[in-house]
Parts: C-alpha cells; structure tokens; sequence
C-alpha cells in the first residue's frame, strides 16, 4: 500500500517536471522577444537593449530554463512582464479568490449531490431516479459556459434581475451567486451517478441485508450501515471533479468577470506576458496532478482488494 | 502677434465656430437632453435644477482600463487611469480647454519673440504644491530637465525639439526664459499636454507631489486610488468635493454595473452597448463629447500597391463614411475627410466631403492595372475600441469595388512590433486629438515615431510645413498648414474616415461635467468642476 | 495463408457491431437524443442556403433590437442575427467532428499497439499519455493558441492530440480483454504478421468502445470548440461561428439578448442529443450506465 503511493507520488512529480519543460519550451516559441514585447510602442534600440539584459535573454535557452526551474522550485515565479511585480506575489489575491469560488462551490454541490444520488438508489427505476438521472445527463452535457450563460439570461440583469451577471471589486455577495452555481452545476452531476451507483451496490451487499433481516429500521439502515460504504469511491469523484474544477474555472471567471487565476491567465495572454502565464498554466496543471493522486490514493485506500492485496 | 495667452490665444477666433459646432451636433444627437442637463459650466445656466456647485463629499469614479502597470510617475504616465490620476494630482504651465483651446494654467503668460526662438515664461502668483511649498522657477526648469533627460527622455521631450534644458534662464521667481535652437510656435501646445507637467525641484513619484487640485492619499496598483482636496488649488473654490477616489475598470460591464448600483458616481467611456440601458434610468445620465479623435486606415506609400496614388485614393472613395460611423461607432462619431488635426483651426472645413463612390474606385483601380481586382491583407488590432470593427466594415465595403480585404488580427501589446511586420503595408492606428504641426511631428514627417504611411517625403508639403512650423502669425500659419493638409487631401496615406465621440456617464447627483474635444474622457478629467448633490 | 484464417476467426464480432446501433436505437433516449442533435444538425446544414442576407452584410445599427426586416435584430456590428445563427453553425460541426475523429483515430492506434504489445511499448506510451493527461483540456489549448495564435488546424490538433490518451486508455483496456481470446491466439500461432493482426483481428473487436468514445469526444469537441470561439481563442472574426458569437455580443446580453441566446441554446441542444445518443450507445455496448466525464 504505502509503496503503491510511494510509486504514485514519484510519478506525480515526474509528471510535474515534464510539464514544466512543456510549458517552459511552448513560452519560448512566443514570437517576438520578451524585451520587444514589454516596451511595446516605447521601444528604443538602447532600452530595448538593457532590458535584455536584465531579463537574462542573452543566455543560452538551457541556461534560462535551469535558473527558471530554480527560481520556481524556490517560489520565485519571476517578474510579470506587463506590470513588473513579483509574480508569486501578484497571484496571491487571486489565487485566494480561485479556491474560495471552488471551495464554495464544492460545498454547495456536494452534499446536494451526494443525497440526490443516495435518494436515486433507494428509489431506484422510479420516477425521481428516472428525472434525476435524465437531469444529471442533460447538466452534464451541456458546456459549462454555457450553463453559465443560461442562467444569466434567466436570472440576470436581462431576464428575472435577481443577480448581477458580472463581478465587480465593492459588490455585494449576491454576486457571487451565478459563479457559484454553475460550477456547482458542472461538478455535481458525476457525484450524484457514483453516489448512486455506489449505494446500489451497498443497498444490495449482504450485510446491508442481514441489518434490514435484524429488523433495523431503513433509514437507520440507509445512513448507520450503507452510506459509510460508499465513501471511498465517492470521495474518489469528488476529488475528481475538484481537479476538473482546476482547468475549468477559466471560462467561468472569464464569463463573470471573476478575478482569479483564471482571468489572470486570459489577461496573461492578451498581454503577452510570459511569466504570468507560465506561472498560471503550471499552478493550474499542478493543482490538477495533485488532486488527481489524491484521487488516486483515495481510490486505492477504499478499494478493498487492493488494501487486501498489499496487506 | 505673439502667442499672448492673456487675451486666450489666437485660436480665439475660430472659438465661438468650434462652439456652435459642438452645440448644434449634440443637438442633434440622441443625448441631447442629458448634454444640456449637465453641461452648462460656460453659460452658467444650463438645464433645470443645476444650482450652485456645492461643497464637500467624496467624488467616485470608475475609469477604464487601468492594470498592473499603474503608475502616479507625473512625466509617465500612459494607460487611462494614469492620465485620469495625473489630471487630478498634477498641473501643466498651459491646458488645453474643452474647444480645444490653449490657456494658461499654471502660467500667468508665456510669450515668444518675433521668431519664435525664444520664449519669456512667468507663472502665476502664490501657487503652492500640495506640500505648501511655492511653485518656483527653480521647479519649472526641474520639470522640464526631468522631462528632457538625454539619459532618459520622457514622453514629452519628442514635442519639444530645439528646447535646450541647459539653457533654461531663471530671471526671477516667477520668469523662466526657455531658448530653442530651431523656431518652435508650437511650445504652448507641448507645455499644454497634461504630461508635461510641474513637479518641485525635489520631486519623488513614490509620495508624489504636484501642483494639481488633489494631493495623494492612497494608491493600490491596479485597483484604485485616493486623493483629498489641495486647499491651495490656484483656482478660487476649486476643487469641490473633499475627496475623489479613482477606481480601476477594465471591464466595460463592471463600469457599467458599478454606476448602475451607486457604487461609484461617474464612469469614463460607456460602451455602445450600454448607452440603452444607463439612459434608461432616470438617475444616471450619459455625456456625449464630440472629439478629434480618429481611428485611420494606413496605407504604407512605399509598399504596393500603395505606391501608387491612384490606389491610395481608390481605396479612400471605397469607404462609406457614414456606414462606417453607424456599424463601427454605433452612429456615436463625425464624417472624417481624409484629413487630421480637425480642432485645428486651420482645419479645411471648405474642402468638399468624399463620399463613397465605386464606380470612380474601380475606374481608378483600373487605370492602376488592377482591373481583375486586388486582394490585399489589412493588419487589425484591438488597440482601441472601433479599430476593429472599422476593419470589418471596410472589409464589406471593399468587396464591392472588387477587392479582396483579408484581415489579420494582431495581438494588441504586438501590433507595433517590426517583428509582426511593423509599419504594415495598409494597417491602422487610433491618435487623440493634437494641432496639425504637433500631430505631423508624430506621426507625418520622416522620422516620426509611428510615421505608418511612410509619408513626409513630399517636397511640397514639406515646404509647407517647415514654413508653418516657423510662422509665429497665426493667419499666414494657417493658410500655410491648409495647403498642406489638402496635399494629404489629394495624396495621403490615410484613410480618415470619422471621428469618435466619447461617451461618458453619471449619476444624476453628480454635476460640473463638461464635454472636450481632447479625446480625454470625463472633459479632460476636470475633476475639480465637479461637484456632488449635499444632503 | 491469410486467406483460410481471416475467414475462420471474426465473424462473430462483426455481428455484434451491426446490433450494437439496433440495440441502442430501443432506448427512447436514444430517439430523442437524434432528434434534437438532427434538429440541430440540419440547422447547421442547411442555414446558409436559407438565411436572409449574407453573414457580413449591414441591416441594422449595432445591437438594434427591432430593426426591419430582421427577425433577432442585429448584432455586434449590425449585422443580421439570424443569418449568423444560420450560417455559424457548420464551423463548429466540422471542427468537432474533425478533431474527435482525428483524436480516437490516433488514440485507438495508440491504445491498440500499446494493448497488444505491452512491454516497455506500453510503458512508453502509457507514461507519456499520463504527461498528456496532467493538462486539464483547456488549459492545453489556451496554451497553444496563445502562442503560435488561432489557426483552424490548430484548434483541430489541440483538440485531437487532448482526446489521444483518454481515447488510448480505453481502447488499451478493451484491446488486453481481446488479446486473450482463442481467435488472436490462433492467429498468433499461425504467424500472421502483428501489424495484420491488430488491423483485421483486434480492431474490429473493439468498436463497441470505440463507437462509445467517438460519441463522447464529438460530445466534448463541441464543448470546447464553442468555449474556445467563446473566449476569442478559436475562429476569428468576421467568421460566422456560434462560439464566436457568444463572445461578441456578450456585452449586450440585456438589451440584444438573441444574438447569445441563439447559439447558447443551439449549442445546448446538441450537446444533449449527442450525449443521449452516447448514452445509448454505452448502455448497448456495455449494459450499464457509463455517464459522462469530463
């Protein structure tokens, strides 16, 4: 057990490296060179000249990818090109505003999900499984920005006004409303089919059995001796659908205007500004290979032939 | 005559044209209620319910752009909110007023010798800097050698040709006399532009200090700042409110959302989009503001097909201006005519409008040999709103002349990198409203910093304007800069097509906007006119 | 010596196949579900022929809500919002298709080889797949597109090359269950070359899973396509394109509320019907439940 994770954490941070070179060789094929790009319409030969010098552009490209894969490995993300601050220090706010717009909207989502899904399986084949299942289906389908926008036409400025469809620095809480509810639309519908599925399973295992044969009451039965059961694997999509949450905040912040990582990497971007988004793409994949080995590890601890297997 | 800024320089006379011309197109406009309402400021009247301006209260406004790369360094300052904060905390020896005018503002007067080549500077009296200290000569020429730093020039050296910082001469307190080594009639605009403004001899931008109508509070970059009041503010009773705070707004919805819900009292540069709805309630009001601003098509005269002039006006005739003003600027601009500097009051207005005409494009297009048609490549760039709608328009437009108009769009941070094909053979740019010398200096002559049309080769037009340039008397100046604007007429580079307006909002609760023609939202900034209802 | 065993060995499979659609085709989300991706699908097809002006002609102000002669009104430029509906919908099929087709067709290859040769083949691939597999979908293609900028091509191989390793991982599990049936073996001994025996013997063997992920990626496609036009990182203007539209006329969501309805909806009814229809698909192939993932 202990060195299946050991094997599995090495290649998490195999994984890591490799990503890094990815990101660290894609930034390098940016046309045009750093300096040009910084000074812009002000470039003069002369500046354009010492801020190459600055930036370490005159080293081989080996060179500025060992001393940028220190200074990452030090917490020195380098300097933002467009606005010359530290970029570790830059995407501290929001960074924090990220996980508690995921944080959120996990919170909402899951313990929805989780007893829709516990619901489904006890009411298995009858007409709120068949609408819960339909309706898993179709949210699920349906692109999150999309979703997104849905909801502004119902419920925003244009449809019923009962919350601002974009986020804006003195706003209220009430803004936080529409972001939250789509992510939390896009990450429930995975949880309720394997909360379901799970607790199909359990509700059929014998020793759920013997407990209704002991004459204990269903409920009791349901949430006492079922629903532990099905932790594990359900805990293994939860923390799934976090890491999904990683890459998919990005058109939802762009949408609403929510200023996480995610609107700094599409600012990034139309800025040009190399740094940030190599710092941006690398924290999004790392958080996303980290959640996922939790996964993994979560997955591994509740299964019982694998813990049986390395006893 | 010299420039004699006491009797409000001889742009004077063409004043009252610029006037009636604002008022009569704002007439017409959509907004026209809403213009009456809160204008006002010159007639003193305005519409109902305007009053006195009353003291007190924190000013909030909501301006766009804005980002990491804020900053409150006074002879710096680029992005939006930049200039917004350089309005606010700095003052320039001369301004430009809401016609387009030049006055003196910090300046009592400034006045050139017969030709031009020396100019006697005196400043007002009893000026202080926020800090209370007095608003010396001594601080004039720091100003000007900070700007002028060969080292390590600022934005404002290139309109000062020929002003030598090592010949500035204090004569008094008050009086600089500045020397320049060429003619230069045009020192009054370049000591006008709010870059160019007076800092004390010990200025630092991290506590800034400057002379304008609110000293520096609080400063948090890319998110908004705080000024208060400068009780010493040379302009008796201004500023009016106690406080103003400038708050950063990239988006354009969250600008829009924040006045919306009262979270801020003005917002510079409403969408198109957005007019609808902010007119829709009752307490918030739109200010249209006609402006020299223009968005022009550059076409490279070196490249072809561009070499040939007969494609150059082709192309001029395929534009319908008045399309291209309603599909790119929501019908919120003026017709351009193929000619820039429209605030100059030498500006052309007698030359006949060019309207769109395809069978005389295709004639000409023709003549030029290209009588299957052309297929040309026009670089596009979101460098500033209607840039790229403009492309798509003409694009449209174009197909019917028989040329085939490819776009590609550019990454704005590049669009003036050479390494993206920099001055492009047909590309486009966005320049606010400058006089046709200063404007000529930038963008015209060989040499300039964003000459795109390659032009200033011309030997004509050039003779004109070297001439221009060292005519201190307005009307032979004027007459000469007319010759030269319609040489650009007949054979320019540029495809001027429109002028935008800008649009600006406010709740009803706030007063003393007046609209400008520099191209500057809110009226140039004016935050010390304005003034908020008091309970 | 091909001949003989060719004959002898998948017959069985093939006629599994050809029952998989019937099969599929009994669950009534599988009707409803070609019903609304048909629906759209021949908007997509068909719009251009029918629309009433053509996509960058000028009909009305920009965002003009009642012009005349328009039925949505106009949109960004003034344009007409239903002749762009009309027309921006074939882009994305197209694209979707593309890049889901490309991205099994590549990943099966992958998954057959490194099902069937295991070894430090399979290690290779698999490793490699799993680098792939750290970069959230997204997040790869904006990486790409802002660097060497919005090509069509491109969005088709950022597209294919994220589908490659989910796809590579299934086929790869369906081709091991394959590899241990009497039919490879036998061929296996006779000595059929291993090229022939992954082409004829074990890849019509996995088309249930194939099928079921080529609907699953055409599912997804669709999703990122519309995000990636969405975010102005996909097909640039003026292109008609559903993605694309959304993000030009989002701005005035209140006031010209049908230039993003339309392909928002539009976008949602085919992600359903396609997803349906996979639904259908996995419950034939496989008798359970497969659900989507993201």
């Amino acid at each position: 057990m202990t060195r299946l994770i050991a094997v599995r954490l090495f290649f998490g941070a195999l994984t890591l490296w490799a990503v890094s070179l990815v990101v660290f060789a894609a930034t390098q094929a940016l046309p045009g060179d750093a300096a040009q790009l910084i000074l812009g319409r002000d470039a003069t030969p002369e500046r354009l000249e010492a801020l190459r010098d600055q930036l370490n552009l005159h080293e081989p490209v080996a060179v500025q990818y060992m001393q940028w894969l220190q200074g990452v490995v030090q917490g020195d993300l380098g300097t933002s090109f467009s606005n010359r601050r530290p970029v570790a220090e830059f995407l501290a706010s929001p960074v924090q505003s990220s996980l508690t717009l995921m944080g959120l909207s996990a919170l909402v989502a899951t313990p929805i999900a989780l007893f829709v899904g516990a619901f489904s399986a006890l009411r298995r084949d009858r007409g709120f499984d068949h609408s819960a299942s339909m309706g898993t289906l179709v949210v699920a389908s349906i692109p999150e920005f999309v979703v997104g926008i849905l909801l502004i036409l119902l419920l925003g400025p244009g449809g019923l006004d009962l919350f601002p469809s974009v986020y804006a620095r003195e706003g209220g809480p009430e803004q936080w409303v529409l972001p939250v509810l789509t992510l939390a639309l896009a990450v429930a519908p995975p949880i309720v089919r394997m909360m379901r599925a799970t607790m199909i399973e359990v509700l059929e295992s014998e020793f759920v059995q013997q407990a209704r044969l002991k004459g204990l009451a269903e409920r009791r039965v349901l949430w006492r001796h079922a629903a532990p059961n099905a932790i594990g694997p359900v805990a293994q999509v939860v923390a799934l659908q976090l890491a999904w949450l990683a890459g998919g905040v990005v058109a939802i912040e762009f949408l609403f205007n929510f200023p996480g990582v995610g609107k700094v990497l599409m600012d990034a971007i139309e800025n040009r500004d190399v740094p940030l988004v190599q710092a941006v793409v690398l924290l999004i994949a790392g958080i996303y290979i980290l959640v996922n080995l939790v996964a993994d590890v979560i997955g591994l601890a509740a299964n019982p032939k694998v813990r049986v297997a390395n006893r | 005559m010299p420039t004699l800024p006491e009797d409000s320089v001889p742009v004077m006379k063409n004043l009252t044209s610029r006037r009636s011309l604002l008022k009569a197109s704002a007439a017409g406009a959509a907004v026209a209620p809403v213009l009456a309402a809160c204008g006002g400021g010159d007639s003193g009247s305005g519409g109902g319910g305007e009053g006195d301006p009353q003291q007190g209260g924190r000013l909030r406004v909501g301006v766009a752009g804005g980002g990491a790369s804020d900053t409150l360094d006074a002879h710096d300052p680029t992005d939006n909110v930049d200039i917004a904060r350089n309005f606010a905390l700095y003052a320039s020896l001369m301004r430009f007023a809401n016609d387009g005018t030049i006055e003196p503002y910090l300046a009592e007067s400034l006045e050139s010798n017969d030709d031009g080549s020396e100019w006697t500077l005196i400043l007002r009296e009893g000026l202080t800097f926020h800090d209370d200290s007095p608003v010396t000569s001594d601080a004039v020429v720091h100003s000007l050698e900070r700007i002028l730093d060969t080292d390590n020039p600022m934005r404002g050296a290139g309109d000062m040709p020929g002003v030598d910082p090592e010949k500035l001469e204090v004569v008094d307190e008050r009086t600089v006399i500045i020397h320049v080594d060429e003619p230069l009639v045009t020192l009054p605009e370049a000591l006008a532009e709010y870059y160019n403004c007076i800092v004390p001899v010990d200025y630092d931008p991290d506590s800034p200090i400057g002379a304008g109508p609110f000293k520096y509070a609080e400063f948090v970059v890319g998110e908004y700042s705080l000024f208060e009041r400068h009780e010493g503010f040379h302009i008796e009773g201004q500023p009016y409110v106690d406080e103003l705070e400038i708050v950063n707004f990239p988006d354009d919805d969250a600008r829009v959302n924040a006045l919306n819900s009262g979270s801020v009292d003005v917002i510079s540069q409403v969408p198109h989009t957005q007019v609808a709805i902010i007119e829709g309630d009752p307490n918030l009001a739109v200010m249209e503001s006609e402006t020299g601003m223009w968005l022009p098509f550059t076409m490279n005269i070196e490249e072809e097909p561009f070499d040939d002039v007969r494609v150059r006006q082709a192309f001029r005739l395929i534009v319908d201006r008045q399309q291209m003003v309603d599909q790119a600027l929501a019908g919120y601009g003026q017709l351009g005519n193929d000619m820039y500097a429209r605030m100059d009051p030498s500006y052309p207005e007698d030359v006949p409008q060019r309207d769109q005409d395809i069978e005389e494009a295709k004639r000409l297009l023709a003549e030029a040999g290209y009588e299957d048609g052309l297929d040309v490549e026009l670089v596009t760039s979101d460098i500033s709103a209607g840039v790229v709608a403009s492309a798509e328009v003409f694009q449209e437009q174009a197909r019917e002349a028989g040329v085939n108009v490819s776009l590609r769009r550019v990454n704005p941070s590049d669009y003036w990198n050479p390494e993206e094909g920099f001055p492009y053979p047909f590309g486009q740019d966005f320049w606010s409203a400058r006089n046709y010398i200063t404007q000529t200096a930038q963008g015209s002559v060989v040499g300039a910093p964003y000459n795109e049309t390659m032009w200033g080769e011309h030997e004509e037009w050039l003779e004109y304007l070297t001439e221009a340039r060292q005519t201190p008397d307005d009307d032979e100046r004027n007459a000469l800069i007319r010759q030269a604007q319609e040489i650009e007429f007949e054979e320019g580079g540029y495809i001027v097509w429109g002028f935008v307006n800008l649009l600006d909002a406010h709740s009803t609760r706030a007063h003393g906007l007046e609209p400008a023609v520099s191209g500057h939202p809110l009226g140039s900034y004016a935050f010390h006119t304005m003034w908020l209802d008091q309970e | 010596m091909s001949g003989p065993s060719t004959s002898t060995t998948p017959t069985a499979p093939v006629r599994r196949r050809t029952g998989l659609f019937r099969t599929a085709w009994r669950f009534g989300r599988t009707k409803v579900g070609v019903a609304l991706a048909g629906l759209i699908v021949l908007i997509a097809v068909v719009g251009p022929f029918v629309a009433p002006y053509t996509p960058t002609e000028f009909v009305a102000r920009p965002f003009e809500s009642g012009a005349d002669g328009t039925l949505f009104g106009g949109d960004n430029r003034g344009r007409d919002v239903l002749t762009r509906f009309l027309w921006g919908g074939w882009t994305l099929l197209l694209l979707a298709g593309a890049s889901a087709g490309l991205g099994v067709a590549a990943g099966t290859v992958i998954g057959i080889i490194a099902g069937y040769r295991r070894g430090w083949v399979d290690d290779v691939l698999m490793r490699t797949n799993d680098v792939l597999l750290a970069f959230p979908q997204l997040i790869a293609a904006l990486l790409v597109m802002s660097i060497i900028g919005p090509k069509v091509w491109l969005i088709v191989a950022v597209i294919a090359v994220s589908h490659m390793p989910r796809v590579a991982r299934v086929i790869r599990e369906a081709t091991r269950k394959v590899i241990e049936q009497d039919y490879v073996k036998a061929a296996e001994a006779i000595g059929l070359p291993r090229g022939r025996i992954m082409a004829v013997e074990i890849l019509p063997n996995v088309t249930s899973p194939l099928l079921v992920e080529l609907g699953l990626r055409l599912t997804y496609s669709i999703g990122v396509v519309a995000v990636l036009g969405f975010l102005g990182m996909g097909l640039q203007p003026p292109t008609a394109d559903w993605g694309l539209m959304i993000n030009e006329n989002r701005q005035a969501m209140a006031v010209q509320p049908w230039a993003v309805a339309l392909p928002v909806t539009a976008i949602a009814i085919l992600t359903v019907g396609a997803n349906l229809i996979t639904d259908g698909l996995s419950r034939a192939a496989i008798g359970i439940d497969r659900g989507v993932e993201k």
